[in-house]
């Protein structure tokens, strides 16, 4: 069923945010040696959930096309974050990276269609790319490491 | 999608709220209020006898004197604890709101945030309700404007907005020093009882804010009753006019928003991928029950290839709406408040069929998402063929009914739009600055939308209204509603 209204868009987001914090505190268990890594990303996720729905709350109004902004399909971004049993730590980054990359596309998709909104939850949504794409360039460099 | 958890799990009793106080009313004429999307019972509400509405306006009038006198920042400080309040309470009064109302979960959070947004502009009110001085106005005489509160004011709300419209005006009258009491409409009035609960808690003092829940019986109560200085309303012309009419016999204030038939009109030069969402809020948003919906949609130019294009965009968009409980977070539109309101639309679409306007999306057998009685839905209808003159082209219908027009060009449009009794929210869809300038300009709407299909004037603006859609001078919201709330006072001073 495809995501119209702006509460089934932030209430899919903050799903995507803690399904996302999860796969990171598995990783965190699983790979110790990159828990300073993984770790900041789950706290983060959670800060991201706070922000996205300040936001929202902040401008959301009857006004303007809150119910009729979105026309997103929820199966494009829904994230897959098992991690089959034997995975190395490389395949765990592989993962990770995927996982980023769809969470980019659905913020960059959510922000476009909610232009029309006030500004603050667009916004919001940019600002959560951006620190994805610094997030993905951080996975990058320890596939790198890894060789 | 699941259902968002509801706040009421039993039937409510609902009391009167006097003299900080909440009180059980005497009345034996009790009210359901039913959940329009489920048809549960949520609260029993009393309709009030003279004696509680008489009460009500006593202890109001008994606490003005001290309020009157007590800072202006000391009674702002009231509503910052109200606005941190309403804050914390801020899911619990929307999805009352949903439950109560009908509407979509996020229109009721819109509602409470717009609601919320009165209440923090009225902080404002040290420095809104200074006056003003010259010195010298001739030698050694010096004059000065004062700003006072005038006693006790009334609100008589409607069931559209049942938590924000009584906020448009409460905010504003309680900073200026004024006492309040509001009757909520019959309909919803849980959301009303959430408010107060919070007033009293925000430690306003007994006295200055007061609920009593009634009909027409209390409202004509309050408009004849001596001690009241002015009336604030939202509804229906009809009823507007009379208050209107009431309030100039026995001296009071009065502001009348009532009712509109506003007209989107769509340029051959619009963004028609972005138009067609605006529209879908402007017509079908609230389910079409609020003064500010579009109710003629009237596309513009002799091309009609673009007319069906814009046409096709509208009704393919407003076939696919979701139609629902508002708690659930994929619904787009919500039912009718009540079944009458439903059987007044339903009634409307039988005139326009009657009347040889052609339906082209009929929304009179709707699809309902989940397992819903039909009760009070209907889904989005489109009529095509629609003239000014057709009573579905002229009367507000109040509900999820577009009724599509032609005009040559913009002249055409605007004097179709002129031609109405109403003027409360017209707009224009254009990426022509001079078409928007001339729309702007010449159009007879209290407030105008140039690519915005909900005209709806922020806290620190005034909400116009004109012709048949406003009786008053001075408006809610903003530095109207402060001046509507208090009474100049002119001071010549000399020193000999």
């Amino acid at each position: 069923m495809e995501i119209n209204t702006a509460s089934a868009a932030i209430s899919f987001s903050k799903k995507l945010e803690e399904d996302c914090a999860r796969f990171y505190e598995d990783l965190s268990q699983r790979y110790s040696k990159a828990e300073d890594v993984f770790l900041p990303f789950v706290k983060e996720n959670q800060k991201n959930i706070v922000q996205i729905e300040r936001a929202y709350y902040g401008v959301i109004t009857d006004a303007l096309e809150g119910c009729f902004a979105f026309n997103l399909n929820p199966d494009e971004y829904t994230l897959k974050t098992e991690l089959a049993e034997e995975a190395s730590y490389s395949d765990a980054l592989d993962k990770a990276v995927e996982i980023e990359e769809k969470m980019i596309k659905f913020y960059s998709d959510a922000a476009e269609q909610s232009k029309s909104l006030m500004a603050d939850v667009p916004r919001a949504f940019t600002l959560i790319v951006r620190k994805r794409g610094g997030r993905v360039s951080k996975l990058r460099s320890l596939l790198g490491e890894e060789g | 999608m699941t259902i968002l958890e509801e706040p009421i799990k039993e039937v409510m009793k609902l009391q009167n709220y006097i003299d900080g106080e909440w009180v059980e009313s005497e009345s034996d004429q009790i009210l359901d209020i039913v959940n329009p999307a489920t048809q549960k019972t949520l609260a029993k509400v009393p309709m009030s006898t003279k004696a509680e509405v008489n009460a009500a306006i006593k202890a109001a009038k008994e606490a003005f004197p001290e309020w009157r006198q007590t800072p202006p920042l000391a009674r702002v400080r009231c509503l910052f604890r109200l606005k941190e309040l309403l804050e914390e309470n801020f899911e619990q009064l929307s999805r009352v709101q949903t439950m109560e109302h009908g509407k979509t979960i996020d229109e009721s959070r819109g509602e409470t945030r717009r609601g919320i947004e009165m209440v923090e502009v009225a902080t404002g009110i040290p420095s809104l309700m200074m006056g003003y001085n010259l010195e010298d106005i001739a030698s050694g005489i010096d004059e000065y404007a004062i700003y006072q509160p005038l006693g006790v004011f009334g609100h008589i709300a409607p069931f559209n907005f049942p938590f924000m419209v009584p906020l448009w005006f409460s905010p504003f009258a309680l900073a200026t020093g004024n006492t309040f009491v509001v009757k909520p409409s019959p309909r919803d009035p849980i959301s009303q009882v959430k408010l107060t609960e919070l007033i009293d808690e925000a430690g306003f003092p007994p006295g200055v804010y007061n609920l009593v829940h009634g009909g027409a019986d209390a409202a004509s109560i309050m408009l004849e009753h001596p001690d009241i200085k002015g009336i604030t309303f939202v509804g229906s012309t009809k009823v507007g006019k009379d208050i209107y009419r009431k309030c100039g016999e026995t001296g009071k204030r009065v502001i009348a928003q009532t009712s509109a038939k506003n007209f989107m009109v769509v340029m051959p030069d619009a963004d028609i991928a972005r138009t067609i969402p605006a529209l879908m809020t402007s017509f079908f948003g609230n389910a079409g029950q609020r003064c500010l919906s579009g109710a003629n949609l009237v596309i513009v130019g002799k091309d009609d290839a673009f007319y069906n294009k814009v046409l096709d965009a509208f009704v393919t968009t407003a076939s696919k709406i979701r139609v629902g409980y508002g708690l659930d977070e994929s619904i787009q539109m919500g039912p009718m408040q009540s079944i009458d309101g439903k059987e007044r639309v339903l009634g409307y679409i039988e005139k326009g069929i009657a009347e040889g306007a052609k339906p082209i999306l009929d929304g009179r057998k709707p699809t309902i998402i989940g397992d819903y009685p039909d009760t009070c839905f209907v889904n989005p209808t489109v009529f095509e063929s629609v003239t000014p003159d057709m009573t579905i082209g002229r009367e507000e219908i109040f509900g999820p009914v577009a009724s599509v027009m032609r005009a040559e060009d913009l002249d055409e449009a605007i004097k179709m739009a002129n031609n109405s009794n109403f003027g409360n929210a017209h707009a224009i869809f254009t990426s022509s600055g001079k078409a928007a300038r001339e729309f702007q300009y010449r159009i007879e709407s209290g407030n105008v939308g140039i690519n915005i299909g909900i005209v709806a004037p922020m806290a620190f603006f005034p909400f116009s209204g004109m012709k048949d859609s406003f009786f008053g001078v001075l408006h809610g919201q903003g530095r109207d509603a402060v001046r509507f709330f208090t009474e100049s006072k002119i001071v010549i001073q000399r020193w000999l």
